[in-house]
């Protein structure tokens, strides 16, 4: 992370471009608690970079007053990673959607872990595609076809008659993965997601924010409501080092836990080893004339 | 000292193919022998051919030496060396009537024919006998490890037959085994003259050729063509590699994670071939020179990602080291069949550059070219190789170093950067300056999405062609600025009785067969295209104004050279296209000039 001393308001990070997202998407709250996060790290916009793939969320690049990339469907965190290997000093920063993240996009997650860049990984999910217009996502709830007749065939397009598979557990996921940081946040509360953020900004290593971010329009089930009846705050003394305290957080069934769950601050990073790599050769760095004599015949 | 016999023939130019077991040591007998032929101030050129197994099938290595340019692995081979039956089965066939046979005779005893010379070699029995005459002298640490000789045994009978001095492999063997002491090196010089003895006592009237060695005044390399590309890519200044192993790309990644480092570059083995292209895009945009390497397979998953680097504009290089078959096909052998792919492998349309490289020496300065022209035109760059070039040993000059010239992308200014700043502005050329992230005021979101020239998102008519035409614009001003030097000329020049348009690793052959046929008197024209797309079409229809009869010969079954240049051209040709696996051999290149020449 870049920070310097000047500080920049919420606003400095607001570009003229209008969000597309529909009234009342909680996308906008997750926006403003990016912004705000970001003025809290006192980031520097120019040496910022926002990632994304495809999706409602993926549009979040273009309002925001700093370098873009938006790229295609589910390829965030590789764009990201390249990003921040070829610029180390640069502060990127990948956004997306449960769609783009945990299904096309997931072969990259546990690789993300492994490879551990200093990235921050903001998921808006809302259990549902609302790109393409309401087909179940990998954190859809929609009942299974075998134990509700009652679905409503017009909400759930591709599953009229109800799911026939499960959803997955992203954050018990990323634990599995040692994703050096896990976070769970709610647009409806911003200024916590923005404190979460935050610090998801300042961790040194790969740090994953799922924060739920309800579809007013393709998804009314697990709408603000829902979210405010179901989550509750990460209990004050839960240790986040514990990765087997994490995983039992993260299991609980009782509602989804707010907060940060899991930490691992000294995580190996890939980059760190190639810069370590790097420096091996300082005092005898390559030349082509090396090259070519080693090939000499 | 060459050892003379009254038979021995003066030879300039030899074909020794080697046969045997995959994993068993013949591709190891191969470059042992290289390095001496190359000592001996000769020139090489090596095809190899491998089966898909790591253990198992049978390997062919064959090596052409003469002294100068040596253009192709040649059409029969003069020297076949059998080191057991299944490769002799396979490959035999390729031997001249008058060829020299030398076969492992511990292993299989060949149905003699009329006019091959045969040389029995007991390989193994002999490698043993040299292990157990120093078993007593050698740390038993080492025995236990030390393979009996075949090797040398093989070297020294292949040395032997060919009238070569022993004194170079010996110095070889002592450098090679110095370490595991001094018996060992005894053992292997012993085996050395072992299996030049047993060749030279069966020589008697026999016919053996003399290859003569010479001084060589500069200094040569031992490369193959994915080294070179490697060394290219260095040259032009890529410091960020990301790739998936793939036969025969994964050398690419292999070469780099050992030498990239040094200059201060870094090599990322990513998960899959998507994630390799998503990790050289990101890092693209951020102002690294970026290359990953893959073959046909790796570059399938590519495909929505070159697209990506055309729209929103981000200099790349991807090389598609291609391999036999479609699918999984044939992994360890050769086609020209990913040209479609290249040049159509995209989903609506958007500009893309592709090149071919031709010979080892070529993948370095095409390597190069794709890189400035990625930077240049700020766009992907897919630099088809093959699987016969990647493995392809020559000896070649070390690059004029001096004559690498490297270009880097377009900038903005500081008058450009500002409230101002378009990142996509649509300029004359259709190169807009790029701005880099931690640039003040050349803050924009670079985008696949149908865009303005600030880079924000638009759909109008208006736009969506503005847009189109200001990116395709770059190809114009491609083939404006560059596309005469995208085409190489060989061969007659004015009217030709048959002129050759090819591309990627035929040029060698095709040269080779074209000289031989103007030897003879045929008026013959060869244009070898570099750049495949955008096609220089200039060049190509000037070149065809002085053809009378024009072939397109192509390793691919559908004849993908052929239907590009039917969409782009008028030109009447006579398509010549196969996919076997492996290269062409310049006689039947040459049978097709004089047949199309006699019509």
């Amino acid at each position: 992370m870049t920070a310097t001393s000047t500080q920049y308001s919420p606003r400095d990070y607001k570009s003229d471009l209008k969000p597309i997202w529909c009234a009342g998407c909680g996308d906008f709250g997750v926006l403003n608690a990016l912004y705000k996060a970001m003025s809290m790290c006192g980031l520097k916009p120019e040496d910022t970079v926002v990632v994304s793939g495809i999706g409602c969320s993926s549009r979040l690049p273009g309002f925001v007053e700093t370098y873009g990339y938006h790229g295609v469907h589910g390829r965030t965190l590789p764009a990201a990673t390249g990003i921040k290997a070829a610029r180390p000093e640069l502060n990127v920063i990948a956004v997306g959607g449960d769609g783009d993240g945990y299904s096309i996009g997931a072969g990259h997650l546990p690789h993300c872990a492994r490879r551990n860049p200093d990235i921050t990984y903001l998921i808006m999910n809302n259990n549902t595609y609302g790109l393409t217009k309401g087909q179940i996502s990998p954190t859809s709830m929609v009942p299974l076809a075998s134990i509700s007749p009652k679905v409503d065939p017009k909400r759930w397009k591709t599953t009229p008659y109800g799911m026939t598979e499960e959803a997955i557990n992203p954050i018990a996921q990323a634990i599995a993965w040692d994703v050096s940081f896990v976070a769970r946040g709610f647009s409806y509360k911003p200024n916590q997601l923005a404190d979460i953020l935050a610090a998801a900004i300042s961790h040194r290593g790969f740090a994953l924010v799922d924060a739920f971010s309800p579809c007013p329009t393709f998804n009314q089930d697990q709408n603000d409501d829902y979210y405010k009846d179901h989550t509750y705050d990460v209990p004050e003394d839960h240790d986040p080092t514990d990765r087997v305290k994490a995983f039992e957080l993260a299991l609980r069934t009782d509602g989804y836990p707010i907060g940060i769950i899991y930490r691992r601050d000294n995580k190996p990073s890939m980059l760190e080893e190639q810069a370590f790599l790097r420096r091996r050769f300082e005092n005898n760095p390559g030349t082509m004339e090396k090259l070519f004599a080693k090939y000499q015949g | 000292m060459t050892p003379q016999t009254a038979t021995s023939t003066r030879v300039t130019d030899v074909v020794i193919r080697l046969v045997g077991e995959s994993g068993e040591g013949t591709v190891t007998l191969g470059d042992i022998a290289v390095q001496m032929l190359t000592m001996m101030g000769l020139d090489i050129y090596v095809f190899q051919t491998f089966p898909a197994e790591i253990k198992g099938g049978t390997v062919m290595y064959q090596i052409r030496t003469r002294s100068g340019t040596i253009l192709s692995h040649g059409d029969a081979c003069d020297i076949l060396v059998a080191l057991n039956d299944e490769g002799f089965d396979l490959f035999g066939g390729g031997m001249r009537e008058d060829g020299i046979l030398l076969y492992n005779s511990d292993v299989f005893t060949p149905t003699p024919q009329p006019g091959r010379t045969e040389y029995a070699l007991p390989i193994t029995t002999l490698a043993r006998a040299e292990k157990d005459a120093v078993r007593h002298d050698v740390e038993p640490e080492i025995l236990k490890r030390l393979p009996a000789p075949v090797n040398t045994v093989g070297l020294g009978a292949l040395l032997r037959l060919v009238n070569a001095p022993l004194e170079p492999a010996e110095q070889y063997l002592r450098d090679t085994f110095g370490r595991k002491g001094e018996a060992v090196v005894r053992m292997n010089i012993s085996a050395l003259h072992s299996g030049a003895k047993h060749v030279a006592e069966q020589i008697g009237n026999k016919r053996t050729p003399q290859v003569f060695p010479r001084e060589r005044e500069e200094k040569v390399l031992i490369v193959n063509g994915n080294q070179m590309l490697c060394m290219g890519a260095i040259a032009a200044g890529m410091r960020f590699y990301a790739g998936y192993p793939i036969t025969p790309a994964s050398e690419i990644m292999e070469f780099l994670a050992k030498e990239l480092p040094a200059f201060g570059g870094d090599v990322v083995q990513a998960e899959d071939e998507i994630s390799a292209l998503g990790m050289c895009l990101g890092a693209g945009f951020a102002g690294k020179k970026a290359l990953t390497a893959s073959s046909g397979p790796g570059i399938s998953l590519m495909v929505e990602q070159i697209n990506l680097a055309g729209q929103a504009e981000i200099p790349v290089v991807i090389a598609d080291i291609q391999r036999g078959g479609a699918s999984t096909g044939m992994p360890t052998k050769t086609s020209q069949g990913d040209l479609n792919l290249a040049v159509y492998g995209v989903h609506n349309e958007s500009p893309r550059v592709v090149l071919a490289a031709s010979s080892v020496e070529d993948c370095f300065w095409t390597t190069i070219e794709a890189f400035n022209l990625a930077e240049a035109y700020q766009c992907p760059v897919i630099l088809l190789s093959d699987q016969a070039l990647a493995t392809r040993k020559s000896t070649i000059p070390p690059p004029d170093l001096s004559k690498v010239e490297v270009v880097n992308r377009l900038l903005p200014t500081e008058e450009e950067l500002g409230d101002s700043y378009m990142r996509y502005r649509d300029t004359e050329t259709g190169v807009s300056p790029m701005s880099l992230p931690g640039m003040r005021g050349g803050r924009y979101v670079s985008t696949g999405i149908e865009h303005d020239e600030t880079g924000d998102p638009g759909y109008t008519p208006e736009l969506a062609m503005q847009m189109k035409r200001k990116r395709f614009r770059k190809m114009e001003t491609l083939l404006r600025e560059r596309g005469d030097a995208m085409v190489r000329v060989w061969g007659d020049p004015g009217e030709v009785e048959v002129g050759i348009i090819a591309f990627g690793s035929t040029e060698g052959v095709i040269r080779e067969a074209t000289e031989r046929a103007r030897a003879e008197g045929y008026k013959v024209g060869h244009l070898h295209l570099r750049m495949l797309s955008p096609l220089p079409v200039d060049p190509i229809n000037a070149f065809a104004a002085r053809c009378k009869r024009i072939l397109v010969p192509e390793l691919n079954f559908t004849g993908q050279l052929a239907g590009w240049l039917r969409v782009h051209t008028d030109i009447r040709f006579t398509p010549f296209h196969k996919d076997e696996g492996i290269p062409f051999i310049p006689n039947e290149i040459y049978q097709q000039i004089t047949h199309l020449a006699g019509k």
